[in-house]
């Protein structure tokens, strides 16, 4: 009796100590569980946050157009509105077949080699980012599609499990062919909750969390970038390389990047010298995402809630987070942070969060690997993915397309490319009997 | 053949060469089986067993026409990204050979840039926008739709679901209707609307909310569906008598459903799938269809200029189809199909308009309200929207007046309402084509512009007569 007391008691402490963390957290297993504004914010800031929505929702509109506030899509462009490639606030997904096109996913493209400031040396012609799509009289830059090959591996307890590799093909490149050695990286669109969050935890935390790893033999590190906005070198925390410092400059580069959309971070639209008609067409206005509207979806990403755990009180999910551990995964996948001071929204300070991630990158292995090093990530390194949230992906966004390419069909299998740093950890993994195997997945699902 | 393919395979993963990203131009709809592109990894390096099937592909892709080369079909819309994701997943799905391109513009600017030379370079125009549909048949924009219309029904009720010379159909529905807060109905001891008419009732005074046509994109409709259902004058009197109860809404970053969803208000007439998306973002609301229900259509058209006609029928055949009709059940969309058949594998509580309309049939043809929205929104705020406080004040007495009235004071109340629900625009001018173009084209035209303002001054003027007329008819009636 005494004993069954106890066990109730500590079923709530861990409840309470789950969800006290963060007024950011919001108990919500809804297919709106990533799109919940924090509801303590002040009714100026709801209402900025409810603008900044609108914008992030809106199918933006060639020019010209009446309503110039959302007027200035491409010359050149991958998708017309954020939500094409975030989903409800969620996870983009790879094509299914090789005829599909690329709606919430996209190729990163360079050359060999660094700009003066250490990024990606872009491609004279087709710059950093394939852009599948162009307004009429401007053609698209060209199309990709994606086919998979399957090979299987055999876990521990002798289950088969297929694992598929992407092949990319580039066709129809309409401003002359790539070279041989171009450097590509297909990427699916990352949920866009807790971003705030992430970005009032403050450096010296990132910096801890790489000294910390060192000593338990994991190498992950900052990536230190170019900040253009500020002219110096900063450790970055965005972007699936950690190479853009702040959440501004985020939302910014995929405003010019994704839909062509000029801003005051980025008021060149995205042509280069040789694309001659994109180069002609006339830009909606200057800019086209005019400063209080960036600041406005700023406001909105900042303020979204990441949603509570789930689950906390299954034991097969108590099971799965202590094995979680066990075999090494929180090393990078750091379960609690705190955020520090942050002046410019001070609702975000002091929040203990349970992200899931350390903001390093770090060395994931050959077979993940893009060959495409940007700043001070290498080809094979990647920025630990947040996991909060990740057990909903399924309900929100009506598939479990996981890691930076959407190649994994579900969590085993995400697990199963870690590679690297992380190899002896998904090696633990394939080793465990199937219920801690299935318990680990049950605690992600948690998430 | 397969003697070719071994060799390939050999020479490439015996030298275990990495294979870097070798890209080739082409002509988009082109195939050029010679310059097939080769299947790329990021980062090089391919493991052998992947390449050896990788190359297989390959050679499969360079002996037939590659897969990427496709008939552009380019559609102008201005459906939601929800909307357009999922339509170009499904089409690209039935239709690989076709590449979808979508281009979004508002009814309003859709309008010109349909009207230019090759308009556009659009095939397909899909939206809900019955009058651009209308100017644009008239202006000879679009070829005959040319597709089977088997399972389809040419109408519901009073509401055509194809143009009659086959230019155009309907692909989908919104309800208008009324969205509602139960928990603020239960704490102010209010009954469930059922119809337009019983907002009216006084027993609603200050729990309405209530969209003002002008300046709310889907309210202009809504407001000619009263018209419409219960006639030009009988409707405008219920309007009078409906804003009485009402706070006007208009467009900003405060819509109709935020007001009933925080408890401002308890009652708002609006459109279904508003209400169904605040509910799923957790707004204690949920949707009353009235009795009888009126639609808000989106249309379909083939542009007259298109170069794609094959491919275009195929994309207005699939929006049609058991598949394209089934989409809009999606929560994330909630639209009604027209499509009759696929009501049988509806969502649980779904709303069947064609069961519906068995029992209450509907009364709205939104092609007869298309030439008279701008009359009647200029109408709205000259009687309504200009003298709001003092109209709600008018009936406020007036109600009271009734509740405890004397007989030798029934006429003068009669007279009373006849000048609070009075419009300064009879049923036959209304229709008068002179005097809808006079409203439709005055944001276009100076001459028109010129012509309404002049209109408007002559209504405020006899309704300012009129609303003082009660005013001095009231202040006899006494306290």
């Amino acid at each position: 009796m005494m004993q069954r007391l106890l066990g109730i008691m500590l079923g709530l402490c861990a409840l309470a100590s789950a969800q006290a963390g963060s007024s950011f957290e919001v108990t919500d297993n809804s297919r709106e569980a990533y799109s919940r504004i924090n509801p303590n914010s002040t009714p100026e800031q709801l209402s900025e946050a409810f603008r900044g929505r609108s914008l992030f929702r809106q199918s933006w509109v060639i020019a010209p157009a009446k309503d110039i506030e959302t007027t200035g899509l491409g010359p050149l462009y991958n998708q017309l509105s954020c939500l094409s490639c975030h989903a409800k606030n969620g996870r983009g997904q790879p094509p299914e077949t090789p005829q599909q096109a690329m709606r919430s996913m996209l190729v990163r493209l360079s050359l060999p080699g660094q700009d003066p400031h250490g990024g990606p040396l872009p491609h004279p012609v087709y710059g950093t980012q394939l852009n599948e799509q162009g307004v009429p009289g401007v053609p698209g830059e060209g199309l990709v599609s994606v086919d998979y090959r399957e090979h299987s591996i055999t876990l521990a307890d002798g289950e088969t499990i297929a694992l598929r590799t992407p092949l990319y093909r580039f066709a129809d490149l309409q401003y002359g062919p790539l070279p041989a050695d171009i450097h590509f990286s297909p990427r699916v669109g990352p949920p866009v909750f807790g971003l705030g969050l992430l970005e009032a935890v403050p450096e010296q935390t990132i910096l801890q969390l790489a000294e910390k790893g060192k000593r338990q033999g994991v190498h992950g590190h900052p990536n230190v970038i170019w900040d253009d906005e500020r002219q110096c070198a900063v450790i970055g925390r965005f972007g699936l390389k950690a190479n853009v410092a702040t959440l501004k400059q985020q939302i910014a580069g995929a405003f010019i990047g994704d839909m062509g959309i000029t801003s005051p971070l980025h008021p060149e639209e995205n042509c280069t010298a040789a694309q001659t008609a994109c180069k002609q067409t006339l830009s909606a206005r200057q800019p086209e995402l005019d400063y209080a509207q960036l600041k406005a979806v700023l406001l909105y990403l900042r303020l979204l809630q990441v949603p509570a755990r789930r689950n906390l009180g299954d034991p097969i999910v108590q099971k799965g987070e202590q094995l979680f551990r066990a075999i090494g995964c929180t090393a990078c996948h750091t379960p609690l942070l705190t955020t520090g001071e942050f002046l410019e929204l001070p609702i975000l300070s002091g929040q203990t969060i349970h992200p899931y991630t350390d903001l390093l990158v770090h060395d994931m292995g050959e077979d993940l690997a893009d060959g495409r090093p940007d700043f001070q990530a290498n080809g094979r390194e990647w920025r630990t993915p947040p996991l909060w949230g990740i057990g909903l992906i399924q309900r929100i966004n009506e598939h479990s397309y996981f890691l930076h390419d959407g190649r994994a069909r579900n969590l085993t299998e995400a697990v199963l490319w870690h590679g690297g740093e992380a190899l002896s950890s998904r090696q633990g993994f394939a080793h465990l009997p199937t219920e801690e195997r299935l318990a680990v997945i049950r605690f992600l699902e948690s998430l | 053949m397969t003697h070719l393919l071994h060799a390939l395979v050999w020479l490439i993963v015996g030298r275990n060469k990495p294979v870097r990203a070798i890209a080739r131009t082409g002509v988009s709809g082109t195939p050029n089986a010679g310059n097939a592109p080769p299947l790329l990894s990021p980062g090089g390096l391919i493991p052998a067993y992947i390449l050896l099937h990788a190359l297989a592909w390959l050679i499969v892709g360079l002996c037939a026409n590659p897969a990427l080369a496709k008939e552009k079909l380019t559609v102008l819309t201005a459906y939601p990204e929800d909307v357009v994701s999922r339509y170009e997943t499904a089409f690209e799905q039935t239709y690989p050979d076709i590449d979808l391109a979508v281009i979004w513009k508002m009814p309003h600017d859709a309008l010109p840039y349909l009207k230019q030379p090759k308009q556009g370079g659009v095939d397909v125009y899909w939206s809900a926008s019955q009058r651009n549909f209308m100017v644009l048949k008239q202006q000879h924009a679009w070829q005959k739709l040319g597709i089977d219309r088997s399972g389809l029904a040419d109408s519901l009720g009073a509401l055509p679901l194809v143009d009659t010379d086959g230019y155009f159909c309907v692909t989908e529905m919104a309800g208008y209707g009324f969205a509602v807060n139960a928990d603020y109905l239960k704490k102010h001891g209010l009954a469930t609307p059922k119809t337009w008419q019983d907002l009216a009732d006084t027993h609603y005074q200050g729990h309405l909310a209530l969209p003002v046509p002008s300046r709310v994109g889907f309210a202009p409709m809504m407001i000619d569906s009263v018209l419409q259902q219960y006639g030009w004058e009988p409707g405008w009197a219920l309007l009078s008598d409906i804003v009485a109860n009402a706070r006007l809404v208009e467009s900003g970053s405060t819509f109709i459903t935020d007001i009933i969803g925080s408890g401002e208000r308890g009652i708002a007439p609006t459109i279904d799938f508003f209400t169904a998306s605040a509910a799923a973002n957790g707004a204690p609301l949920h949707f009353i269809y009235p009795e009888p229900v009126a639609y808000s259509p989106a249309h379909i058209a083939i542009a007259a200029a298109s170069q794609h006609t094959d491919a275009a029928r195929r994309f207005v055949s699939f929006v049609l189809s058991d598949r394209g009709q089934k989409l809009l059940f999606h929560p994330d969309i909630r639209k009604l199909p027209v499509r009759a058949s696929v009501y049988a594998d509806k969502p649980d509580h779904y709303f069947d308009p064609f069961s519906e309309t068995k029992a209450h049939p509907v009364v709205y043809d939104p092609s007869r309200a298309s030439p008279r929205l701008a009359l009647n929104n200029a109408l709205f705020d000259r009687l309504f929207s200009d003298h709001l406080q003092r109209l709600q004040n008018l009936w406020l007495q007036l109600r009271k007046h009734q509740q405890s009235a004397k007989a030798d004071q029934a006429e003068r109340l009669v007279k009373i309402r006849q000048l609070l629900t009075g419009v300064p625009v009879n049923a036959a001018k209304a229709e008068t084509p002179t005097l809808q173009q006079t409203f439709s084209e005055r944001s276009t035209d100076k001459k028109a512009e010129a012509e309404a303002q002049a209109l408007e001054q002559a209504w405020s003027k006899e309704i300012d007569s009129r609303y003082a007329e009660a005013e001095n008819l009231l202040k006899q009636l006494g306290p």
